[in-house]
């Protein structure tokens, strides 16, 4: 029994030493970490950009910079340039690290399945990665003005992500969000974009996708009612004409889809709660006459947002609010019949909006004026 | 001749031994003259001046004693001023108690020896204990000799159940050994099993804990203690009424107890002194040390060197900057530091305790420091390492700590060979051998391998006191009721 225990042990340790030959063995410091990676399609090539950091060592005192590299690879494919990029690094290059992905307009364009095909298949590749979209220029330029005078573009972007965790309260542009999507052919795919400002990156609205092509770009209002409908809404700033501003503060929303005789109905259901926020106007906005008309405006505020929304589906024909996906899986009999026209019916959905709020949290200060 | 109690063959037996003593004394006029056979030294002089050497000499009832017979007797029957006074007939029995401390009157006719207990021998006084300190209990500790720590649990215990029974080891040292239990609950073949493995002991002399312990362990090749000690008589008694089993071993200051597992080493005294929240959260604090000591060090070399993606992004880019320039691998930098660690441990050990204070100093913080200033270490490791160490001395029971300590190297060296892998492999392996552990017949992790509900109520959570109603079943053999529900207190 003995002799078993111990034969097990060394064939085990056998194994394992012949397991560590084929398992990538590579120390920390001599893998280039790409953290941010920018896809581009330009002249019939596709072009990585990859930004990695070029480390402090251990003594921080001789490079207290610990600034950020930049290399590129092109190809015919973006697996390609990934191999082209690999081959230009003196270091092992490893996208296992990377938290985000930067994806450029025209190869938005040219299809983003082509884009993220090679890092679906990547065993390293972290999955909850986030993908944007560079609106109006390619993602190697938007990298070159993040890292003008000697800024650091990951520490814009963790700032992004940061920003995006205030305005929602789920993140849907991960890596492993958008490739779900893009297998399922119903979804209105929906991918952030960003716009190069001033001094800093700004987050747009929703970058939109007629089959796996960037088709558009949505204003910010749009968006929110997106947001809005898909209940992931945290928090949005209400500017009412009155000089008072208001911040949505509980947001729920459902959606009731039905299908009768080929036409479907969906109602909108949107409930919130608002706090004060700020108050511009000599008039007491604390009395209970006042306080109902501001419940009747931050509604209507609300009700044109989502209106944004729905009538740009319509007038599109473009499912961004996923009503094909919720009519197949209500009405799978049905559903068979109409699926080769759901396109066509798209712009024929008749919504009914039904937004109720209250305002919360609000008597605290009084009026002041 | 030789196996028979005479006064002659003993003093030719220690003829070169300066300190032992045989005088005949002549006990009356009937020419009964007895042998005096005491270890000088051993025996407290005042006492053997009062109890002997007075009686013999100033009794006049003795004067009337005709034969040797008639004198042994007499003394055995209240003639000794001792109450400890008992007849030997048995010459290795004589030579045993004699050489432990007792003095003896040898009657040569009668082969026969009146033994009186006059032990007094230099010792140490009862302190606090300097490894199972507590801030809210008692501060009593065992000491160096038996009596008084078998006195010290029976002032704890003071059930007529509690035995106390004598035992002995080793051919030369004849070492003493007391067997502790309380026959209504310990389990009666674990009393007999101990009893006979002691018995079975044949070795020269027990001169240290280790001896004892090898033959008690029923895994002699696992390092995880499966016996525990205790400094503490509250716990050794604690641990009785439980129904295991306590072995006071004569020279040595601890108790140990049987059957171990387990949990009971990751417990101290402080859980029970505190309230059960605070015992609670010292515990979980526990074993979650357990694992850093554990795995860290492994986990850090597998995934800086193999499987570098389960570093967070920042994490990995800060480890990363901080490895630059350094000129060995993660599993050299990370075993190297543990190995220098341990020389560390072991210097400050063998140090007078002034000099290894400063040699602590000179090795952790100025040694460790210009190492990371030469880039031959990068801080990281320092970190890991440090903190795996630490981690590993917050074990109640310094023969877990070492033996996880030891348990820590092979786990990095699994990992330096196969990453995660050899890191996931040797979790396997090391779950399985304690989980195959028996000790006594329970199983060394139980109660996490327990079936029954109730024995979880003090393991890595300290339940309130009125939870712990019942002893754990596989300890105790029987009686398994320990406490009331308290219901009709209030």
């Amino acid at each position: 029994m003995k002799r078993l225990f111990i034969a097990t042990l060394c064939l085990l340790q056998l194994s394992l030493c012949a397991c560590s030959n084929d398992m990538n063995r590579r120390e920390l410091d001599e893998i280039n970490l790409i953290h941010i990676m920018g896809i581009d399609y330009s002249d019939g090539m596709y072009v990585l950009t990859a930004v990695f950091s070029s480390g402090q060592g251990a003594d921080p005192e001789k490079n207290p910079s610990g600034s950020e590299d930049v290399s590129e690879g092109k190809g015919a494919t973006p697996f390609e340039a990934f191999q082209d990029l690999k081959l230009k690094n003196k270091k092992t290059v490893s996208i296992a690290n990377t938290g985000y992905f930067l994806i450029g307009e025209t190869a938005a364009v040219e299809g983003i399945e082509t884009c993220l095909d090679f890092l679906s298949r990547d065993e390293t590749v972290k999955m909850e990665s986030l993908v944007f979209i560079t609106q109006g220029v390619n993602a190697s330029y938007f990298i070159s003005e993040g890292m003008k005078n000697g800024k650091m573009i990951h520490e814009d972007l963790e700032a992004v992500e940061q920003k995006l965790h205030e305005l929602v309260t789920r993140i849907d542009n991960t890596l492993v969000n958008i490739l779900n999507e893009m297998e399922d052919d119903l979804s209105g795919l929906l991918i952030p974009y960003l716009k190069t400002g001033e001094d800093s990156f700004n987050i747009g609205g929703y970058a939109v996708f007629d089959g796996l092509s960037l088709a558009d770009y949505l204003d910010i209002d749009t968006s929110a009612g997106i947001n809005i409908i898909k209940n992931i809404m945290r928090t949005y700033p209400i500017y009412l004409k009155k000089g008072v501003s208001l911040s949505v503060s509980s947001l729920k929303s459902r959606m009731k889809t039905e299908l009768e005789e080929g036409l479907v109905w969906v109602d909108i259901h949107v409930d919130f709660e608002s706090m004060v926020r700020e108050v511009n106007t000599d008039e007491d906005i604390f009395r209970v006459e006042e306080q109902n008309t501001l419940t009747r405006l931050q509604n209507a505020y609300i009700e044109d947002i989502l209106k944004k929304a729905v009538d740009y589906s319509k007038d599109t024909g473009r499912d961004i609010l996923n009503i094909g996906r919720i009519i197949r899986n209500r009405y799978a009999k049905e559903w068979s019949g109409i699926r080769d026209e759901w396109k066509d019916m798209v712009p024929d959905i008749q919504y009914e909006l039904h937004v109720r709020s209250r305002i919360a949290k609000s008597f605290i200060l009084g009026n002041r004026r | 001749m030789e196996n028979t109690i005479n006064s002659a063959w003993i003093k030719k037996l220690f003829e070169k031994s300066s300190d032992i003593t045989i005088r005949p004394i002549k006990i009356n006029q009937n020419n009964i003259t007895a042998h005096l056979f005491c270890v000088d030294g051993l025996v407290n002089q005042e006492l053997f001046d009062e109890a002997v050497l007075k009686s013999i000499k100033f009794d006049s009832y003795l004067a009337d004693c005709r034969t040797e017979r008639e004198t042994i007797d007499y003394l055995l029957e209240g003639g000794a001023y001792d109450a400890f006074t008992t007849e030997v007939s048995d010459y290795q029995k004589l030579l045993k108690n004699v050489l432990s401390g007792m003095a003896a009157l040898i009657f040569d006719a009668e082969k026969k020896a009146v033994v009186y207990d006059l032990r007094k021998f230099e010792k140490r006084s009862i302190q606090e204990p300097t490894e199972e300190n507590v801030m809210k209990g008692s501060k009593e500790s065992f000491i160096e000799v038996l009596r008084m720590n078998t006195a010290l649990i029976r002032r704890r215990l003071r059930s007529e159940y509690l035995v106390i029974e004598q035992l002995y080891a080793g051919r030369l040292s004849k070492t003493d050994i007391a067997l502790v239990y309380l026959s209504n609950i310990a389990n009666a073949n674990t009393v007999n099993k101990i009893r006979s493995i002691i018995k079975s002991i044949d070795i020269d002399n027990v001169s240290t804990p280790a001896f004892i312990e090898e033959y008690l362990v029923e895994n002699k090749l696992s390092i995880f203690p499966q016996i525990m000690y205790t400094q503490r008589p509250d716990r050794v008694s604690a641990n009785l009424s439980d129904g295991r089993i306590a072995l006071v071993v004569d020279g040595i200051p601890f108790v140990y107890i049987l059957p171990c597992q387990l949990p009971m080493l990751m417990q101290s005294p402080d859980d029970y002194a505190n309230h059960f929240l605070v015992g609670s959260s010292l515990r979980v604090i526990r074993y979650i040390s357990m694992i850093l000591t554990l795995f860290l060090p492994a986990f850090y070399i597998a995934a800086t060197t193999y499987q570098n993606q389960m570093l967070p992004v920042q994490l990995a880019l800060s480890t990363q900057a901080a490895k630059q320039n350094v000129p060995f691998s993660s599993a050299v930098e990370v075993l190297g530091l543990l190995i220098s660690f341990e020389i560390l441990i072991e210097a400050g050990l063998r140090l007078p305790q002034a000099v290894g204070t400063a040699m602590s100093i000179l090795g952790g913080l100025v040694v460790g420091q210009s190492a990371v200033a030469a880039n031959l270490i990068s801080p990281a490791v320092v970190v890991i390492v440090a903190l795996a160490g630490i981690s590993g001395f917050i074990m109640p029971n310094q023969d877990l700590s070492s033996g996880i300590r030891l348990t820590r190297f092979v786990m990095a060296l699994l990992a330096s060979f196969a990453g995660f892998f050899g890191l996931a492999a040797g979790l396997i392996l090391l779950v399985t051998h304690l989980c195959s552990l028996d000790n006594y017949g329970t199983a060394y992790m139980s109660p996490f391998v327990d079936v029954e509900e109730r024995n979880i109520k003090d393991t890595v959570f300290r339940f309130p006191v009125k939870y712990f109603i019942k002893r754990p079943e596989d300890v105790a053999g029987q009686n398994s009721i320990k406490q009331g529900t308290g219901r009709a207190d209030r």
